[in-house]
This record gives structure tokens, sequence and C-alpha cells, in this order.
């Protein structure tokens, strides 16, 4: 056993823990800190369930050693919203019936929600958001929901950012 | 039209799960752990056909960390299976494909059982091998070779190879051949599909004082597994108990048995709770995917286009285990007697078994594949004669009152209005608008599968309701839509309804999440509960009130008497201080309905109960350089009898078709001698975002009998004609015929360049 120490911020939650140098982000996120809203399915970077932002961006937790996040503040799906505040993304997710059985949404949030950081203020087109979704698998819906959602969403958020 | 005369049935209202699910919160069972749990993993073969000479596990017993191995020598020698009990935990004597489970390995972490299986020394002693399934029907290689010895369903017709053989005979086929203007005869394969759920078959299991073992996992069918375990575990069914916290998708390949007795044999070698999950590339070699097949069909026809007879033959290729073959090749023989009038029909469904991995009932199980050669067949002829095929198709479909190919009559018949509204919807009159661009149109029906149903509902004393269901909701919004009805009938609204996980210890018996019947079947269930608590509210009313039962009605959360009333959160409170609580159990059974039996035989669902009807039309493009398809637009005329939920019905649809299209065009899990060539999920090739146009939804209500306020089953139909529409559009687009599935760029710029040299 070799463990190392890691530094890294969860949801704006300092965490400090003994890590195996093989342990992935996702296995970190999921085992030691609890974070079960990340989802594990291929562990290959194929399906993007495990996606998380790193400083922001968009990542795949599965095959991101979680000592590369080293001094990093990491978002999950927990720590844009809760139950009785959501982010408009997850508020549009359920309006829109985006929702089936629900697993690869974490991911699919999270995703969006880079993609709309990326472009602050901006409506994208359904063509841009099916383009920036694309690494995330969902086999319930056939995305036309959940493009109707990032849409919804994005304009909201559009809406709220041009009147303050 | 249902949001008028309904409060909250026929609304598109929020799912009940939604909250949990955007934030993180919902448990699935890939999430569940306990104090002290282990890891398990599977040693598959890496042999197709092979007999086993010895197992040495002395170097991975070894290893720090492990806790337990087992193989076939470790536990009671059972054979299990739905339709044939063919089945067993590890290869006994014999591994039968690549990815057959040898041995499991159970340790204090995931990767040390990693270490203990590679460590685990199988010697083989390869054996000729069988993968093509028309070679296993005559070859003198036998797969099981004491097949004769296993039991099965009485219905079940086997011999050599064959794990089960069908048959649905009507009138005189030799004689309208004989008499037909033309006969038309076509040979068309489809692939080994994948169902492609993203959360892994995952099960753990942990074994209690009293020698109950509890499996938390991601079944669609909690009873089934737990009478199946019972089985293997050689115990009696109500000492295993399976929950189900959440699942990631099903879509039929969590219907049977996947890891839940590998966590429950290590549990109970080790003392120790026990989780094992898939890989991916276990999924891809060793789930249950949907069987790849071969249809030969043979068709009659008069001048006018008119079906007059057809014979055909489906092979479906079960793998080393018959699993759900031999039931999915027989409902192909329903699906191949379609829509349409039957005329004379002379069909017969073979499953068979080849050395490769063993297979399941991925939705509306032998659809796709059967409505792929019957529908591409309608087109061929109906250019062949100079028709429209939507023409042709109108001539032949079926009206009210027709039989159907068992015998049975047909009722609440749609398909002539589906098939006009998606015609119209994608503009049929304008077949090729552009070079290189066609539209198809296919249709089909498809059974509301029966079984039987129990709910427990519960008024709390808050007035809310608790609705404990044994069926899982696997993502459709099956139980939400049961809500609903549930809610409509209790004048509550939805959010009055709680609806609990499912555990076979608490929870009445439900036949599962499976063909098309969870809102249909619980949502009848629901009807009767509630009128069953409408007797108890309304007698303890009529003390209360003191007035009589009769013109007592619920209204707005109160039993309502002219002007008196009591709301039913303060009937909750009394029946709980003064008769034990207002709890009902409803209970709901679909009958089949009376059909032919001489016309069909050993066929395991011979009659189909509630049919729907739908029709599927597409526009789409075709590279002329590549043969690379782009589908342009996409609509679905869907007959769902009543429409529940318009909202996620559209889900079912639009996530039917996207299935569909991967089907068509690009999913294949690929063998070569024996070996899965692709098990990853970038080469196992489903649609991304950017691969499924916008699906467009027409929904047709024409009512059911049966169903709760008419509906019939909604969730399998949307995948069963992609194919086939998109063959036919590709025809129409290239003048080429694909007749093998997945249609892919490959084989469209093959069979261009061979028409045009």
């Amino acid at each position: 056993m070799n463990r190392k120490i890691l530094n890294i911020v969860v949801n704006g939650e300092s965490h400090q823990l003994l890590i195996e140098p093989h342990w992935t982000l996702l296995q970190v996120l999921r085992n030691e800190i609890g974070m079960m809203g990340t989802k594990e399915n291929c562990l290959e970077a194929e399906c993007g369930v495990c996606t998380v932002l790193l400083d922001g961006r968009a990542v795949n937790s599965c095959i991101l050693l979680a000592g590369q996040a080293e001094g990093c503040s990491i978002t999950t799906i927990e720590g844009i919203g809760d139950p009785e505040h959501l982010h408009p993304l997850q508020e549009a997710f359920i309006e829109c019936g985006a929702v089936q059985c629900g697993y690869c949404i974490p991911g699919m949030i999270l995703t969006a929600k880079s993609f709309l950081d990326e472009h602050p203020g901006c409506r994208p087109s359904r063509e841009e958001i099916r383009e920036a979704i694309a690494g995330t698998l969902c086999r319930c819906t056939g995305y036309r929901k959940i493009i109707d959602a990032v849409e919804t969403a994005a304009d909201r958020i559009a809406l709220s950012g041009a009147k303050q | 039209m249902n949001a008028q005369t309904h409060r909250v049935a026929g609304h598109r209202l929020p799912r009940r799960d939604g909250v949990g699910k955007v934030t993180g919160k919902h448990v699935y069972a890939a999430d569940f752990k306990l104090p002290g749990m282990l890891y398990g993993k599977i040693l598959r073969s890496a042999r197709a056909h092979a007999l086993i000479k010895n197992i040495d596990v002395s170097r991975a017993a070894a290893i720090a960390g492990v806790r337990g191995i087992i193989t076939a020598a470790d536990i009671p020698q059972v054979r299990y299976g739905t339709a044939v009990r063919d089945t067993t935990v590890f290869a006994t004597d014999r591994v039968l494909f690549m990815g057959h489970a040898v041995a499991a390995v159970a340790a204090t972490s995931s990767e040390i059982a990693e270490r203990a299986i590679e460590a685990i020394k199988v010697e083989y002693q390869d054996l000729p091998a069988l993968y093509d399934p028309e070679e296993a029907l005559t070859s003198d290689i036998r797969i099981h070779p004491d097949w004769e010895t296993y039991k099965a369903l009485p219905i079940i017709s086997r011999k050599d190879n064959i794990a089960g053989q069908a048959r649905i005979h009507v009138g005189d086929v030799e004689t309208a051949f004989a008499k037909a203007h033309k006969i038309y005869e076509h040979r068309f394969t489809t692939s080994l599909q994948h169902p492609g759920y993203t959360e892994p078959r995952v099960a753990t299991a942990d074994w209690d004082a009293n020698g109950i073992v509890t499996v938390w996992c991601n079944t669609q069918l909690p009873f089934d597994t737990q009478t199946t375990l019972a089985e293997i575990l050689d115990l009696p069914a109500a000492r295993v108990r399976v929950t189900v916290p959440g699942i990631g998708g099903g879509f039929g390949g969590k219907l049977r048995i996947g890891v839940e007795h590998f966590a429950a044999l290590l549990a109970r070698k080790t003392a120790r709770p026990v989780k094992v999950m898939s890989t991916s590339e276990e999924e891809l070699t060793a789930a249950l995917p949907r069987q790849a097949s071969i249809v030969l069909l043979k068709t009659a026809v008069d001048k006018e286009g008119h079906l007059l007879a057809r014979s055909g033959r489906v092979i479906v290729d079960c793998g080393a285990y018959a699993g759900s073959g031999p039931g999915t090749a027989a409902i192909a023989l329903q699906v191949m007697a379609g829509p349409y009038k039957t005329g004379a029909l002379a069909f017969e469904s073979i499953a068979v078994y080849t050395n490769k991995v063993h297979s399941g009932s991925f939705r509306a199980p032998a659809g796709p594949m059967a409505n792929f050669a019957m529908e591409s067949q309608i087109d061929m002829i109906a250019k062949d004669l100079g028709l429209d095929p939507l023409e042709m198709r109108l001539r032949n479909v079926v009206k009210e009152g027709d039989p159907g190919p068992s015998g049975e009559t047909h009722t609440s018949v749609s398909i002539e209005e589906c098939l006009r509204k998606a015609a119209d919807a994608i503009g049929w009159h304008d077949r090729n608008p552009e070079p290189g661009r066609g539209k198809g149109i296919a249709c089909s029906w498809w059974m509301t599968t029966g079984g039987s149903s129990g709910v427990y509902v519960k008024i709390n004393p808050d007035g809310s309701a608790t609705l404990v269901s044994g069926a899982v909701e696997i993502g459709t919004g099956a139980i939400t839509g049961a809500a609903q009805v549930l809610a409509e009938e209790l004048s509550l609204d939805l959010t009055d309804i709680n609806v609990t996980g499912v555990d076979t210890q608490a929870a009445p018996f439900d036949y599962g999440a499976q063909g098309s019947r969870t809102t249909f079947s619980v949502g009848n269930a629901c009807l009767a509960a509630a009128k069953e608590l409408r007797r108890q509210m309304f007698e303890l009313a009529a003390k209360q009130l003191e007035a009589p039962i009769e013109n007592m009605k619920l209204q707005d959360k109160h039993v309502v008497a002219g002007n008196k009333s009591i709301s039913i959160a303060e009937l909750a409170r009394i029946s709980r201080l003064a008769g034990g609580g207002l709890i009902a159990h409803g209970t709901a059974i679909s009958p089949a309905p009376p059909y032919d039996p001489a016309r069909v035989k050993n066929h395991p669902l011979p009659v189909w109960n509630t049919p729907s009807y739908h029709a599927h039309a597409v526009d789409l493009s075709v590279d002329q350089a590549t043969g690379k398809v782009t589908i342009n637009r996409y609509v679905v005329a869907q007959d769902v009898g009543y429409a529940i939920n318009p909202t996620y019905i559209e889900g079912q649809i639009e996530g039917g078709v996207a299935q569909g299209i991967g089907q068509a065009l690009s999913e294949e899990i690929v063998y070569q001698d024996g070996r899965v060539m692709n098990a990853n999920l970038t080469d196992y090739k489903m649609p991304t975002a950017m691969d499924v146009p916008e699906i467009e939804s027409i929904i047709v209500e024409c009512r059911s009998a049966a169903g709760p306020y008419g509906a019939k089953g909604v969730g399998e139909p949307p995948c069963i004609e992609p194919p086939a529409a998109i063959g036919n559009a590709i025809a129409a687009a290239t003048g080429c015929w694909p007749n093998s599935l997945p249609m892919t760029a490959e084989k469209i710029a093959a069979a261009m360049r061979a028409r045009h040299p």
C-alpha cells in the first residue's frame, strides 16, 4: 500500500484523503466521498454517465486518475441543485419529460451545464445542443426531450442573465 | 380530449421519481453498498466449445484479500430456464460459448477479485463448434447432448439442436399458391443486438441469521428472479428476498437472472455481503441480447396485390441456452401475419442452439426481425406490381371484426388510421423529392402481454395514498401512469400518491415490467383497489355523516353525500383509531381472448391480448458515394388506446425508434469464429444524439375494452417498424433492397455499386 494525499474540493467542500495512486476520480467520488449521483457504467469513457465538472469543464471521471485532480474543484450533480432548489437544467429536464430511467441524467445535465457555461448568454441551436451532448449515451429517450430540456434551460438562464 | 374528461389521467404530469433522478438522490442497484461488502468477479470461458479437463484455483486462493472461490463443483447441480431447463450457473463439464461462466471469486476489492480470476488455471480440450444456426439444424454436433433429459414447458417441441419449434397454419396454402397471380420468395437476416441499458446488471446479496438471502438488484422481474434463485440455491422461495432499489434501464435485457445468482452463492460461501456488477465486456459477450435471425418468406398475391397465401420459416439463433429463444421465435409468426387479412398461412419457427452467447427478450422480442422481412417484402411486391406501397397495405389491412392468425377477432382496429396519418405527415404524395432521397413506410401490430398484477393501496392520515406494487419502474413512467389512474379514482392529486420500491417479501405479486403491460395491468389493479377503498370509505362516512351510502361520491379529496362531506384524511385517521386503517388489495388479470387451437401448434403465446396497431414513415437521404444514411424526418402513428400520460408515451415512442434506428443501421454484436469482435461501446455502435432525428409522434386513441380507460400497451411497439421503414426508404432512395441488418453504409454502397457497376 502506498497511499498518497489528495486535496480536492467537491461541491465547495474541501477534502483531504489518502488514496491509492490507481484510483480514478469516479472511485474517489463514489467510494470515498459518497457522491453516488455520479454514475458508473463502461469505465472506458465511452458512455458519459460518469461526467463531472473539473474546474467547470466536463470530464469523464471514470478514466481520470484522482491524483490528476489534485487541487481542483469538482462539481457533481449534487452540487448544482437539490430538491428544494433545483438548477434550471434540473427543472427543465423534469418539465420536458427528459427523464426516464435517469441513469444517464446526472452526466447529461453536467455535460449540458458545461456547454452552457462555456457560451454565457447564448441561446444555442438544437443542432449545437445535439453536438454538445453527443458524448453521453441515453438509451431511453431518443434524445429529443433532452434537447428540449437543454433548450428550455438555456432560454431561462439567458433571460435571467439579461435581467441582471 | 382526455384532459377534459379526467382530472389527473390523460394529463402531461411530471413523473413521481423525476426530482430524485435529476438531483442524483435516486438510488440505483449499482449504488447499493453494505458494510464489509466483498466484490465478486466471474471467470468466463475463452473457448467457444471445449471440455473442461481441470480447474486449478490454488494460485488464486493464495492471493491476499481473496475470501472465496466457487465453481460448478461447489454448488447445487440445478438446471433452470423459462421454456427449457437447460441452463446452469457455471459450465459443468463443458464450456458452450466464449463468455460462459466457469468460476467466481469474492475478494475485498474488485481489483483483487480481478487478479484472482486471472490466476485461475483452466485446462480445456477444444470440441468442434457450431456458429451458424442453419448448420446447427443439420449438424451431428450436439450442443446439449443430454437435451432429452432436460425438463421443459410441455408446449415446447424440441429435437437435437432445436430448442423449440412452433407453427401457425391457416387454410389451404398449397391451393392458394397454385392459383396465385404471382409468388415472391425472399430471405432476410437480422443481427444480434444488445439492449444497451446504461446501468450494467448488478446485484448485492447478504444472508441473515434466519437463513434468508436478500438480493438488491436491478431485475425487471423480481418475482421471477426470486423463484429462479430459490431453485438455484435449493431453498423455498420464501427464503429468498429480492428487492429493487432503482433500475437504470432494462428493455427486456434484465428480465431473467443476470448476476444475482453469483452474488447470492458467493455471499453464502463467504458469509459476507457480496456485490457483483457486469463489466461492459461481459455485457456484450455474456448478457441477454436480441437474437440474430434468418427469415424466409414466400407470398402469393392476385393481380390487385391482395395477399392470398404466405408461407415462411423463422430461424432464431438462441446461442448456448434456449433462454427466451423458443418464445421469441414463436412470436415472430404473429408478427409475420401482421395486421393483414390472413388468407392462408403456413409459418414455422425454429429456435436453435449455437456456440454463442445465450439470448433474451429485448423489447418486442421477434418484432423487428419478422416485421423487417414482412414489410420489406410487401414493398418489393408493390414495386413489382406497380402499386403504391401505402395502397398495397390499405388493400390488405384488417378491419374491425376480421379474424387474426390464431382465429381470434381483431377489435378496436386502427391500422388504417395509423397508416394514413403517418403517410400524410411524411408527405407520402412525393416519395422521391430528389435523387438519393426516399420515403418508406411500415406497419405492425403487437400484443399487450397479460399476466396478473396485485397492488396494496393504503390511505395515510394526511390523506395521501401509498401504492405498493410488485412491478418495477424501469424508466418508462409506467408506475407514474398507474399512479395517475389511482389518483383519478380517489379524487387525489398525482403528488398525493407515494410509490414504494419493490420488495418481494412485502409487495403483492406482479408478473413484471415486461411486455408493454405495466401501466395497463397495474393500472387495472389500481382501479380495483380504488373501488375497494371507496367501499371502505363510504361505509365509514355513512356512520360519521349519518348519511346513506347510495349517491355518495369522492370529490376533491372528500367523501360527499348531498350537502354533507368528510375529508379522506379524516376518514383515514378515524380508521386508524377504530378500524386498522384504510387499506385495499387490488388485483387484475387480463384473460387471453378465445382462439382456434387447431391453427397454432407448440406455441407458448398462442394468441395476443389487446393488440395495438401502428405505422411508421421515414424520409431519408443516402450518400451516393459512401452509402451513409441520413434520416431527415421520422413519423410514428401509434394507437395507445387511451393516452394516460402523453409525455411519457412520446418518450416511449422516441426512445423505441432510436433503438430501432440502431438496429436498422449500426448495431451488431459481431462474431468471428465464436469470438465477439466489438465488446466495447466504441465498436458496438448505439445511436448518439447526432444519429437520431427529431422523432414525431402521432398518438392515436382507439380505446380497448380491457385497459384502464381504454389504454393499450405502449412500450414495445416503437422499436418494431424502424428497420422495415428505413429499409423501404433506402430502397426508394437507391433502388437497392437491403435484406440484412444492420444496413450499414458499407452494405448499401456495395449494393449500389452492384446495381450500377
